[in-house]
């Protein structure tokens, strides 16, 4: 049995004429140890999909399981990274964690609490920041601190939602090899699930890349295997034949979906799974 | 433009004196700001004398006013502040006590003072309940509509934490609408102060609402002018020391 299970999820909003479609038979299996990526367009309903999955969100129709059993409100020893980074500004950087640290492991001292946030912020590079509040901290810094947060209370699931998606080029390059190499330092084998909108990204992190359709009614495609071993460099990766292959193959599938000047129903014909060979996980939708 | 903007208040203050002295000169009965001076500077410069019951220094009746507005304030806060986040948690509380507040919220002061008196017999606890129960609602509403507005984002860190509900309250609630509550403790507190004016001059207490009536049945006009003076000021005081507190919250 896979570690994370879901099955024929299906989410819309909305009600009667206005409702909207978003997901539809969404189905994904994340073995134990996975890091599996979901690329597609902004506003397809990924961040949706990972709602549901982590426990935010009920589906309409469908199912989650984690470990085998069905998600009903957030997995245990799961964390989430949200795009927005979500930390509380009324706290500093190191309180911010220790509220994490200190809902999930209620038995430990204050002491022990606070020495976990420190080690977990000083491991993000933010030992000289830790008593500031996110308002006195840039982007790149606060993305950090919810980072720390999340790996503080020692995961073994992460739920990733654009971790990096409001960030610049340069801190979004060095914040995806902090979190690679945190990913890899953790006692446990830490599961992963990342939304993204940048292959580049996928490939850098994940060992399956899964493409998601344009909404209404998204869906996911089949999904590559990203066979490099980790941990990797965006430098290395330019140049990678099987880092060529995959991202190649991703780039070309979700070009099917690129919105075209005219109307919708043309783009299902068009839909790329027969020539990869490789079934894709829901068919027959609308 | 510093000077400008010592300056146009000054000439503003300055206007309006100019206009009460116009108007004392067409209608005998308004003293002009001299004549008020002349007959109020006993009270103003010895203001903590006290010479009688009703006679006392100007600091005195304010500070005896404050001092019930300090009161009937604290209850009516310490009543609203946890009534107005349960009814922003809870949208059937809510909509269950809305139409209630909505028919209290625009009694006036003046109403609620005979039952006051008829509950509780005694002025002091009369007055207490009155302010209390008048400057309540803004901090109420307040609450309410900072519970409401607090960000997805916030709540779906104290599900993604899974903290308690005490831990969510503490940490997330309350520090969350802190500004919406001192702006709702702001309008509150301007609602006490006007009431406590009402219920002194209706139940004749030592204070500035009682020494302006009984200087109004004592024909001294002059004092009323004082008494009003007085109630401006220090409202217009108590607006400003909450607006700082206020601000010194948002910025965080």
């Amino acid at each position: 049995m896979p570690f994370i299970e879901v099955s024929g999820v299906c989410k819309a909003f909305g009600a009667r004429a206005a409702r909207r479609h978003v997901l539809e038979e969404v189905t994904l299996a994340v073995e134990q140890g996975e890091f599996v990526s979901i690329v597609g367009f902004m506003g397809c309903g990924k961040s949706t999909f990972l709602n549901i999955v982590a426990g935010l969100l009920p589906a309409d129709a469908g199912h989650v399981r984690i470990r085998g059993e069905h998600v009903r409100g957030i997995a245990d020893g799961a964390a989430i990274v949200f795009q927005n980074y979500s930390l509380l500004p009324w706290f500093s950087a190191s309180e911010n964690v220790r509220l994490a640290v200190a809902a999930c492991f209620p038995a430990w001292s204050r002491a022990q609490q606070e020495d976990q946030s420190r080690r977990y912020l000083e491991m993000v590079g933010l030992a000289n920041a830790m008593h500031r509040r996110p308002s006195q901290l840039s982007g790149g810094m606060r993305q950090r601190v919810a980072i720390a947060r999340a790996f503080a209370t020692e995961p073994d699931i992460l739920f990733l939602d654009e971790p990096f998606g409001a960030l610049d080029a340069l801190t979004r390059a060095a914040l995806q090899e902090e979190l690679a190499q945190l990913c890899a330092a953790a006692h446990r084998p830490v599961t992963a699930i990342m939304i993204t909108n940048s292959v580049e990204e996928a490939l850098l992190l994940s060992d399956r890349i899964v493409p998601m359709t344009r909404g209404p009614a998204a869906t996911l495609g089949a999904s590559v295997g990203v066979g490099m071993p980790k941990p990797r460099t965006a430098a290395a990766l330019t140049r990678d034949r099987e880092a060529q292959r995959v991202r190649t193959h991703v780039v070309e599938w979700l070009a099917a979906y690129v919105q075209p000047a005219r109307k919708m129903p043309r783009l299902h014909a068009s839909k790329p799974h027969a020539e990869h060979g490789i079934g894709v996980l829901s068919e027959g939708e609308t | 433009m510093r000077w400008r903007r010592a300056l146009l208040p000054v000439s503003g203050i300055t206007l309006a004196v100019l206009a009460w002295w116009a108007t004392s000169v067409f209608v005998p009965e308004l003293p002009s700001p001299w004549e008020t001076w002349q007959e109020s500077k006993i009270y103003l410069l010895r203001p903590i004398e006290k010479r009688g019951e009703m006679d006392q220094g100007i600091a005195l009746f304010a500070y005896y006013s404050l001092m019930r507005v300090a009161k009937g304030f604290l209850l009516g806060i310490l009543i609203a502040t946890p009534l107005g986040l349960l009814l922003g948690m809870s949208s059937t509380l809510h909509r269950m006590f809305d139409p209630v507040m909505q028919v209290l919220r625009p009694i006036s002061p003046l109403a609620w003072l005979p039952l006051g008196l008829v509950l509780f017999q005694k002025s002091e606890p009369a007055a207490m309940f009155a302010i209390a129960i008048c400057s309540m609602w803004p901090t109420v509403i307040n609450a309410a509509a900072g519970v409401r507005a607090i960000p997805q984002d916030y709540w779906n860190v104290a599900k993604v934490l899974r903290l308690s509900r005490v831990t969510t309250f503490t940490k997330i609630v309350v520090p969350a609408t802190l500004p919406y509550l001192f702006t709702g403790y702001r309008l509150s507190l301007g609602i006490a102060w006007l009431v406590i004016v009402a219920s002194e001059m209706l139940t004749g207490t030592p204070g500035v609402g009682g020494f302006l009536w009984q200087e109004y049945n004592s024909l001294i006009y002059a004092h009323i002018l004082l008494a009003i003076l007085t109630i401006g000021v220090i409202g217009f005081a108590l607006d400003r020391l909450m607006s700082a507190a206020e601000s010194k919250l948002r910025a965080i």
